[in-house]
């Protein structure tokens, strides 16, 4: 089988690759307890981050990452002024490609620009959230934490709740999951989730139902309220509505589910004070097992930039 | 000079047999078959039935349908970064190729027809550089910018008959009504998109499950559907003709289903791709699919497809706009919109609608042909009418289509690599 | 193709225990086996077991060298890590590396970098099962059971444990 270059979307592996990237997790975490917390499997290569939307946890996690593998580390700075239109991404891809980098993980607003990057240029390109549509990175670390908790993914039942439809998050981790074996469901202010015609997957818009559909894992989205221009919500009721409430987390506790949320967590939003503290929550897991999973992601991907480039 | 004689051919309205002599572009009144005025001939006969004088060209046209050119009433020219005058060419021979003798240029940036040297300029390009007649819509507003209205007695003295600010919708509601009460005095005919802008900033596709998946966001059907009904009750306030570009919804059918039972003046357009194509062909963010507006569901290509059939819908438009190479490359967000479908018009129709059996030879002829000719009456300087010459297809040639052999400039076609059936003779001599 | 069936190599595994077993009389170090993975981590299991039969003490280790390499394939997918299994720091041991086949010297050089991150052995050696020549480094197995000059073509080494036999095809 040809190596894989570009992780762009969890669509795109098969169930081998998947678990393979997972089985690896695993060991590059043990890596985390030697006293030297640094292999050489990247040495001498380069890698770059191209971030057109900010977000330092993404990015320095997968900075983590690439320098415990030995990398080297270029940050790429995108100013506001490139993002106006008529600045094309092909001319960055360009200047990437004059740089010789190996490896280029990106992030944008718009859903589809990492495919185009990774089809014009022989750098491995990995996918850090584009548009609404997919954050593989964050599918990994999720499918890696649920496996460390649980011993196998196969069989839990996983329930997503906040702005499923402007989710990148719950797109490609409740595809990951699903591929996996685990039964996936949504729950949300209703505009916000999708119809289960379009996406397959059962949808709740209250808590009762979610209780009653009898979960393992409840995994909050961050309210994003900078993406959405006219507001779909009301946004001052959202905690009591939607969110971890005290008294939610009485119920959460009794039932002994687990609490999963891909950060930086709104407090008093999705979750109130005392779930971030509660013992099965594993929000703190989730940022540990994200470098694992992202060295593994690297460490797995070839670069056809040794091809007489 | 020499006459011309076809022998054979199979009209394509009736599937009868033939012979004409062609007329040489004399004077004379030529015959009218089936209610269509055969442009060019002198006279016709049953197949076998025309002596062949001494000298004659004899066009031998067994198995080949003879049938009016069409008329694409709505198509975009510009190439962007080519000059007008290659945009012309190359788009004139497109429709050539694919069969079509006419079409309404609809106004770009670069052939703003909002003013009489600009319309001058685009005449004289024509005339020196397109093998297809072409006709210009004029602006709604001065640069299409949806504000001021363009000088309408200026346009219609220079041919003008349809007035469309192409894919922009007039935001100004009381704008659009004076300009419609005023412009109906002149007869020109409003053409116009459903939408309401309000509602599909910032959307990309068909809300469905290609939408969800790619994590784009989805352009309702009610945008379009809200859309027409306001155009359709300010015209029919005002008075004036409307004709409905590129509806690509059910519902927009239905809508104007019933307000042609009311009476309305209006008439309605689907462009090819609506009727062949899904939201699904999107794939994995194939930009060749995108389109304003979007490819949307197989039930509503069904509904479109009806609608053309029972005459709800009165013609099918190609829609076409050519877009360099580098624009379709970009992500599907930042692509522009639009398919360049004039080089396989003909062979498309037929492969993809007359030969599965889904619309026949009348349907297509008027669809694409007199329908629309009657809604933007063609007229030369002279405002003389236009009618459309024959031209011969012959169904048993298949060829694929190859981005080297497309003459629109771009290769923005989803039929590219795709075989289809059908080649065009035109004009005849 | 010749092969070299199950009874040979038991009977050279054992004649290996016996040679570590004779070393580590003489030696005051304590012993450490530590196999590469894969296949040679399931030798010195099995050195491991004749070891104490033979009333040697010495530790179990598995190394998985992956990420030390420096000969990644550009051409085919990576298997997925396995985790190293060394429970205890390697200072003052006496290590001995085992390997199923020894070739270009390569994963030895990788190994080597590896151990050295759980402490600093006294002594370490490199045994191995099958020594095929086509050395590319400055490294020379201390002990090989068999010895087989093929620096090119297949050299397979299949185990019970994984393979359901024990053979050497070369």
């Amino acid at each position: 089988m040809n190596p894989r270059k570009d992780l762009i979307t969890i669509g795109s592996l098969t169930d081998q690759e998947i678990n393979t990237i997972l089985d690896s997790a695993t060991a590059m975490k043990d890596i985390f307890t030697k006293s030297v917390k640094k292999v050489p499997a990247l040495k001498g290569k380069s890698v770059l981050t191209l971030f057109y939307e900010p977000s330092t946890r993404t990015r320095s996690s997968f900075e983590v990452a690439a320098h415990r593998l030995s990398a080297d580390v270029t940050t790429f700075t995108v100013g506001t002024s490139s993002v106006v239109k008529g600045e094309s991404v092909h001319d960055t891809i360009d200047t990437l490609m004059s740089m010789k980098m190996d490896y280029i993980i990106v992030r944008h607003k718009n859903s589809g620009i990492p495919d185009v990057i990774a089809r014009h240029c022989k750098a491995a390109v990995i996918n850090a959230g584009d548009g609404a549509h997919a954050h593989p990175s964050q599918a990994f670390l999720d499918a890696f934490t649920i496996r460390e908790k649980y011993g196998t993914v196969a069989g839990r039942r996983v329930v997503i709740i906040g702005d499923i439809l402007h989710s990148r998050v719950a797109r490609s981790t409740s595809t990951i999951l699903q591929r996996l074996g685990a039964q996936v469901a949504y729950m949300g202010p209703g505009p916000l989730v999708p119809l289960q015609q379009h996406t397959g997957i059962p949808r709740f818009t209250n808590w009762d139902d979610v209780f009653e559909w009898k979960p393992d894992v409840i995994y909050l989205l961050r309210v994003q309220n900078e993406r959405i221009d006219t507001p779909f919500f009301p946004a001052g009721d959202y905690h009591q509505a939607f969110g971890v409430t005290e008294e939610r987390l009485k119920v959460i506790d009794d039932l002994d589910l687990s609490i999963m949320h891909p950060g930086p967590v709104n407090r008093g939003v999705e979750l109130c004070d005392a779930a971030m503290d509660y013992r099965n929550c594993l929000v703190c897991n989730q940022v540990e097992n994200g470098i694992a999973a992202r060295m593994s992601i690297l460490y797995h991907l070839t670069p056809q930039t040794q091809n007489n480039d | 000079m020499t006459k011309t004689i076809i022998k054979n051919a199979t009209w394509a309205l009736s599937g009868a047999k033939y012979d004409l002599s062609l007329s040489n572009g004399e004077g004379g009144t030529p015959p009218v078959l089936d209610g269509i005025t055969l442009t060019g001939v002198e006279s016709i006969s049953p197949a076998g039935e025309m002596a062949v004088p001494e000298g004659a060209q004899v066009i031998q046209a067994e198995g080949k349908l003879l049938l009016p050119a069409l008329f694409d009433m709505h198509a975009k020219v510009e190439i962007s970064g080519k000059s007008k005058r290659e945009s012309v060419n190359r788009a004139g021979q497109a429709a050539t190729n694919g069969g079509v003798w006419g079409m309404l240029v609809m106004p770009t940036p670069a052939f703003r027809f909002d003013n009489s040297p600009n319309l001058d300029s685009f005449h004289d390009a024509v005339n020196q550089r397109s093998s297809a007649e072409m006709f210009a819509a004029g602006c709604i507003t001065v640069g299409m910018e949806g504000e001021q209205q363009a000088p309408y007695n200026t346009l219609a003295a220079r041919g003008v008959r349809i007035l469309s600010d192409a894919e922009h919708v007039p935001g100004n509601l009381l704008m659009l009504h004076r300009a419609m009460k005023y412009a109906a005095e002149l007869g020109l005919v409003f053409a116009i998109r459903g939408d309401v802008p309000a509602i599909t900033r910032n959307t990309y596709m068909h809300p469905g499950t290609t939408s969800y998946a790619l994590g784009l966001h989805g352009t309702p059907a009610c945008a379009e559907e809200i859309g027409i009904e306001t155009v359709l009750r300010l015209a029919a306030d005002a008075g004036a003709a409307v004709h409905v570009q590129t509806v690509s919804t059910a519902e927009g059918v239905e809508i104007i289903r019933r307000a042609k039972a009311a009476g309305r003046k209006v008439t309605a357009e689907v462009a090819l791709h609506h009727l062949l194509f899904t939201h699904e062909d999107v794939g994995n963010y194939d930009t060749t699919y995108k389109t304003l507006p979007p490819l949307r569901d197989r039930s509503d290509c069904e509904a479109l497809l009806a609608g053309v059939k029972d005459g709800t819908i009165d013609c099918i438009v190609s829609d076409h706009t050519p877009c360099i190479p580098f624009a379709k490359k970009q992500d599907f967000i930042t692509a522009p919109q639009g398919m360049a479908v004039l080089d396989s018009y003909l062979p498309a129709l037929y492969t993809h609608l007359v030969k599965p059996g889904k619309l026949s030879w009348a349907e297509l002829v008027r669809a694409c042909s007199t329908a629309p000719c009657a809604i933007v009456q063609p007229a030369d300087e002279d405002d003389e009418p236009k009618t459309a010459p024959l031209m011969l297809f012959d169904p048993a040639a298949v060829h694929t289509v190859l981005a080297e052999t497309l003459a629109c400039g771009t290769a923005n076609t989803p039929f590219l690599g795709t075989e289809l059936c059908g080649s065009v003779t035109l004009p005849l001599q | 193709m010749s092969k070299i069936d199950s009874a040979a190599i038991n009977r050279a595994i054992g004649e290996w225990a016996a040679h570590i077993a004779g070393s580590a009389a003489a030696g005051s170090a304590p012993l450490a086996v530590i196999g590469l993975i894969s296949h040679g981590d399931l030798l010195a299991r099995r050195l491991v077991r004749l070891l104490e039969e033979r009333g040697v003490q010495a530790q179990y280790g598995a190394l998985d060298i992956s990420l030390y390499r420096d000969d990644f394939d550009m051409k085919s997918s990576k298997p997925a890590l396995r985790s190293s299994y060394l429970p205890f720091s390697t200072d003052g041991l006496r290590v001995i590396l085992v390997d199923d086949v020894v070739y270009t010297g390569r994963t030895a050089r990788a190994a080597l970098n590896a151990l050295f991150e759980y402490g600093r052995p006294a002594h370490v050696e490199l045994h191995t099962l099958a020594d095929r020549g086509g050395r590319e480094l400055p490294i020379t197995p201390d002990y090989s059971c068999f010895v087989i000059n093929a620096p090119t073509g297949d050299v397979a080494v299949h185990l019970q444990e994984t393979d359901g036999c024990d053979e050497i095809t070369c």
